[in-house]
């Protein structure tokens, strides 16, 4: 059982939408299927974690020949880093299947099971290759949601998505491929797996162009600023359920890419990126912030606010102490669970009201006070609301950042202040005030409280008792800086 | 003599079944359905014959006591003679509703496909530079009079008499490069100028490797390598699909048989002198097949171009080849079996649908495909992104293949280019996967025929992911793993 733990994980849901495929399953049966097979997934992760030990490393490993001719290996793992990912997909998609319970369109419930292998084969994998596979994989779904169910410009930001993301995996690819090549000349056999890669000395100038090829695939995906033109009209025209994983699971890869690969194929050769990717991650904090200030248009809002705070975690990864990392992955996980939920109650928003425009909401608070508490709890709690696990862990980022640098502190310490501003003012118009919009609408249903509430119970549970969650990860973060900072001396 | 004349059964079967197809095509008893399965019949004979009598790693020459070493017969020989039929064979069954639907189409039609398949199968067991020759015209001419055969359409005929003049042409310089060998070898034989090249410095053989470019001339122009490509789009655009799809797999690999044998076995000495050229002659030709593959409206002129790109790629792994790669040739093998069953797939969907209509098919033609055939579009999407070279098909594992060929080679650059070409060639497979899910279609779904052409589709569909990431933990069924060792086993064959 515990053997092959992680495959039924990463597979359970491919091999419940090929079974469903196959038998052509009714949208009656394909939901139920669907939901069945996240739950089940659900349940394995959580078993799994149960039997996490968190000072072990990598754990659950299996390894299986598969492409022995190039030295490919099916080769999974998972540790403190990859469990909270693993755990973030798992917990987030059957609250998705609930949202999209009305959703007759086949196609839909298909590509989210497939974006669910891909995303958590992309976390779990060691292989290189093997995790170029998932990562390329899990942008299929993302592709034909957007373009074949999204709205707006949905063909074109597709389109643009797709052939953004690909030119930075292209440019990942190609330095996998040269590393495994240093591997072959050294070593006379052919590998790819992550342990023996990591193990090459690479000379300077080789290190540092290799390193920029990761770095290129990562910058798109997070993205930092700059490298950020997909972003806001993806987010914009994608549907609800696409949009969520996008800006809570598939976003993290990228910080999750530089952790894992980064930090151990190139340990020093980052410090010499750091400089460069903290100024941007801080042009990031402040342009995607005012950029969401400035902004009319919910979804695209939290797209750039999302920006923001992906900046604010990739930068707290680079200024590489423990207050800052273990704020960056605390950060990673409750801005996934805010932001799904954000993302949710935009969604219920665009059900209700067939427009997510701000000035053409307002006055909603009078008329549904239940979708105005979600509705404003989200919100709040992506803007750090004391109480909730977001300040905890921008706290913490924060912390970090002025142990480094006290003028990098104040510049971190804005978004929190800059959040404040365009969330604050977005609630006020959204949710009071006159009402801009003459139609009738519900307040939250039974079925829209019951998604919605994990969110909010992890939410309030990871603010108010973080030592009980960051004891999950805590052993890995020393570990892991402690070898990081023995390698280079630590990030000035 | 006996044991010789059962070691040419293979070649013998398909020429005679040519005749016998040239004969019976006039019969009123005979309507294309029964010529076509007669064509396969012999096809099939052919290959099982293959099978049967052939032991691996077993060189031999034919009738070595009268044509001295002019037919080779070794596991590189065989295995291309297999892919050549199976690949007539599945020209021949996926075609067969678009024959149906065309009036053009009679018995000469399946006489020719043999008679050039005769020819490739010619060309992978020729020895000698003359046999070389002859059978690459056996092979291209049959080919020009397919390209031809929808007579009174103008577009097919200007396709037909271009391919023709320029394709002669450029036949005359294999002939020319032949002589100017001979003139400094004293041989046309393989061995020898193997031999010749062996034993001399570079210095001493500037005749030979006048010669040598002559041919290579040849080559670049059959596989459409760029500054001989003029031709590729406008021709692949007239001939019928059938024909286009015959090209694009069957005829490419032929071509690429004769320069693996020439480029391994002969020329990799003199690769000193001419790796410069051939690395610019990738560049141009992956940037040009880009350039000219991103422009089109028509689905099959796209694929065209990008049939261009394709041949950049295999040039690629050539030029590592004179680099002295080890990986270099089943890299190439193995990217001419991936592109091969990528190719045909993605062409048999092409003539399917074409069958049914008789109109250009532009890309906006395709708006709304998967409503209407959502096999088919999930078939097309497969072809797409294995060409495209997306992970988990077989096309990007021969990328895989080519590009750590080319860095093991220290072509840095080379593979670079190759990764952004390949990066451009994502839009335009993606163009047409948007374009077929991304429109909701108002016509109604249709039922999927099932009969032999859309089964095979179905089946190179499946070998495509299965050859990208099959396991090898199924017993009895080869993994990705498969071909690669088909690859390696057909290239040492030639040490």
């Amino acid at each position: 059982m515990m053997d092959n733990i992680l495959t039924n994980i990463i597979f359970l849901p491919l091999f419940a939408a090929v079974v469903l495929g196959v038998f052509r399953a009714d949208t009656k049966y394909l939901k139920i299927g669907a939901m069945l097979s996240s739950v089940a997934t659900l349940f394995l992760v959580l078993f799994m974690t149960y039997n996490f030990d968190p000072h072990a490393g990598m754990q659950f490993i299996k390894i299986s020949p598969w492409i022995q001719n190039a030295g490919i290996s099916y080769f999974v793992g998972v540790d403190a880093l990859s469990l909270v990912i693993l755990l973030l997909i798992s917990l987030l998609m059957p609250p998705l299947y609930i949202y999209m319970y009305h959703e007759k369109r086949k196609g839909y419930w298909y590509n989210m099971m497939l974006l669910q292998t891909g995303v958590s084969g992309a976390v779990l994998s060691l292989d290189m290759m093997l995790f170029y596979l998932f990562w390329e994989t899990m942008l299929l779904p993302i592709f034909v949601m957007i373009g074949k169910y999204g709205n707006g410009l949905h063909r074109y930001n597709s389109m643009k998505i797709v052939l953004m993301t690909i030119l930075g995996s292209m440019s990942m690819l190609f330095s996998i491929m040269y590393i495994g090549y240093i591997y072959f000349e050294t070593h006379g056999i052919w590998s790819f797996a992550l342990n023996d890669l990591a193990s090459i000395d690479f000379n300077a100038q080789t290190s540092i162009w290799l390193a920029s090829g990761f770095l290129l695939a990562f910058a798109i995906k997070i993205p930092l600023v700059g490298f950020h033109t997909w972003m806001a009209p993806a987010y914009g025209s994608a549907p609800t359920p696409a949009v969520v994983i996008m800006s809570s699971i598939m976003a993290k890869l990228g910080i999750y890419g530089i952790w894992r690969f980064g930090y151990s194929l190139f340990d020093s050769t980052l410090s010499y990126y750091a400089p460069t990717i903290i100024t941007l991650a801080l042009i990031g904090l402040l342009y995607y912030a005012i950029r969401a200030i400035t902004e009319l248009h919910l979804r695209r809002m939290f797209a750039y606010s999302s920006g923001s705070h992906l900046s604010l975690i990739a930068l707290g990864l680079f200024l590489g102490n423990i207050y800052a990392w273990s704020g960056s992955l605390y950060f990673i996980a409750t801005h996934a669970l805010a932001s799904a939920g954000m993302f949710i109650v935009i969604g219920l928003t665009y059900k209700r009201f067939n427009t997510v425009y701000l000035d053409s909401l307002g006055g909603i608070a009078s008329k549904a006070p239940r979708f105005s508490f979600f509705f404003a709890f989200f919100a709040l709690s992506i803007a750090g609301l004391p109480g909730t696990g977001g300040f905890v862990a921008e706290l913490l980022i924060i912390i970090g950042a002025f142990k480094v640098n006290f003028y990098i502190g104040v510049a971190t310490a804005t978004t929190m202040l800059s959040a404040m501003v365009y969330i604050f003012w977005m609630l006020q118009r959204a949710l009071f005030g006159t009402a801009n919009n003459e139609r009738e609408y519900e307040d939250l249903s039974f079925r829209e409280m019951i998604m919605l509430l994990p969110l909010v119970v992890l939410l309030i549970a990871t603010g108010v008792m973080p030592s009980f969650f960051m004891q999950i990860f805590d052993p890995f973060l020393v570990s892991t800086l402690e070898a990081f900072t023995l390698n280079s001396g630590g990030v000035k | 003599m006996i044991e010789q004349l059962i070691l040419t059964l293979p070649m013998a079967i398909i020429v005679l079944g040519a005749f016998v197809l040239l004969l019976i095509s006039h019969s009123k008893r005979f309507n294309l359905d029964r010529l076509n399965l007669i064509a396969v019949f012999f096809l099939i004979l052919s290959s099982c014959v293959q099978f049967i009598i052939f032991k691996s790693n077993d060189i031999e020459f034919l009738f070595s006591d009268v044509f001295g070493e002019t037919f080779i017969l070794d596991t590189f020989s065989r295995i291309f003679d297999l892919m050549f039929t199976i690949g007539a064979i599945l020209t021949l069954l996926i075609n067969n509703d678009y024959f149906k639907s065309r009036r053009y189409f009679n018995g000469e039609y399946f006489a020719l496909i043999l008679f050039s398949v005769f020819g490739m199968m010619m060309l992978s067991h020729a020895h000698e530079l003359v046999t070389a020759f002859i059978a690459l015209e056996i092979a291209s001419l049959s080919v020009y009079a397919l390209v031809g055969y929808h007579k009174n359409n103008r577009v097919s005929s200007e396709a037909m008499l271009k391919y023709m003049v320029l394709g002669s042409m450029t036949g005359a310089f294999f002939m020319l490069g032949t002589a100017l060998i001979y003139g400094a070898v004293g041989s046309t034989n393989l061995s020898d100028i193997a031999l010749y090249t062996a034993n001399h410095n570079i210095d001493e053989m500037s005749l030979l490797m006048v010669g040598a470019s002559f041919i290579s001339i040849t080559i670049m122009f059959k596989i459409g390598a760029v500054p001989f490509h003029s031709w590729v789009i406008d021709v692949y655009h007239g001939a019928p699909y059938p024909i286009t799809m015959f090209m694009a797999s069957t005829f490419k690999i032929a071509i690429f048989a004769i320069a693996l044998r020439l480029y391994i076995v002969n020329f990799g000495e003199v690769n000193v002198f001419w790796s410069e050229l051939l690395q610019a002659i990738t560049i141009l030709t992956l940037i040009g097949g880009s350039w000219m593959a991103i422009s089109q409206t028509l689905v099959k002129r796209m694929l065209a171009g990008s049939s261009i790109v394709h041949s950049g790629y295999l040039l690629i792994g050539i030029s590592s080849l004179g680099l002295g790669s080890e990986m270099a040739g089943p890299a190439v093998m193995f990217y001419l079996i991936a592109y091969f069953i990528s190719a045909v797939g993605s062409f048999g969907i092409l003539s399917f649908i074409a069958s049914q209509s008789k109109t250009q098919m532009r890309f906006e033609d395709f708006k709304g495909f998967a409503n209407r055939r959502p096999y088919m579009a999930l078939m097309m999407s497969i072809f797409m992104l294995s060409l495209a070279g997306f992970p988990s098909t077989i096309g990007f594992l021969g990328k895989f293949y080519i590009f750590t060929s080319a860095i093991e080679s220290g072509q840095i650059l080379l593979a670079g280019l190759g990764i952004l070409t390949a990066f451009i060639s994502v839009y335009y497979y993606f163009k047409l996967i948007a374009m077929m899910y991304f429109y909701e279609s108002d016509e109604q779904k249709k039922k999927l025929p099932i009969d032999i052409s859309t089964i095979l589709i179905f089946a190179m569909g499946l070998v495509v992911v299965w050859g990208g990431m099959g396991t090898t933990l199924i017993p009895f069924i080869p993994g990705a793993d498969g071909f690669i060792d088909i690859a390696q086993e057909t290239i040492n064959s030639l040490k």
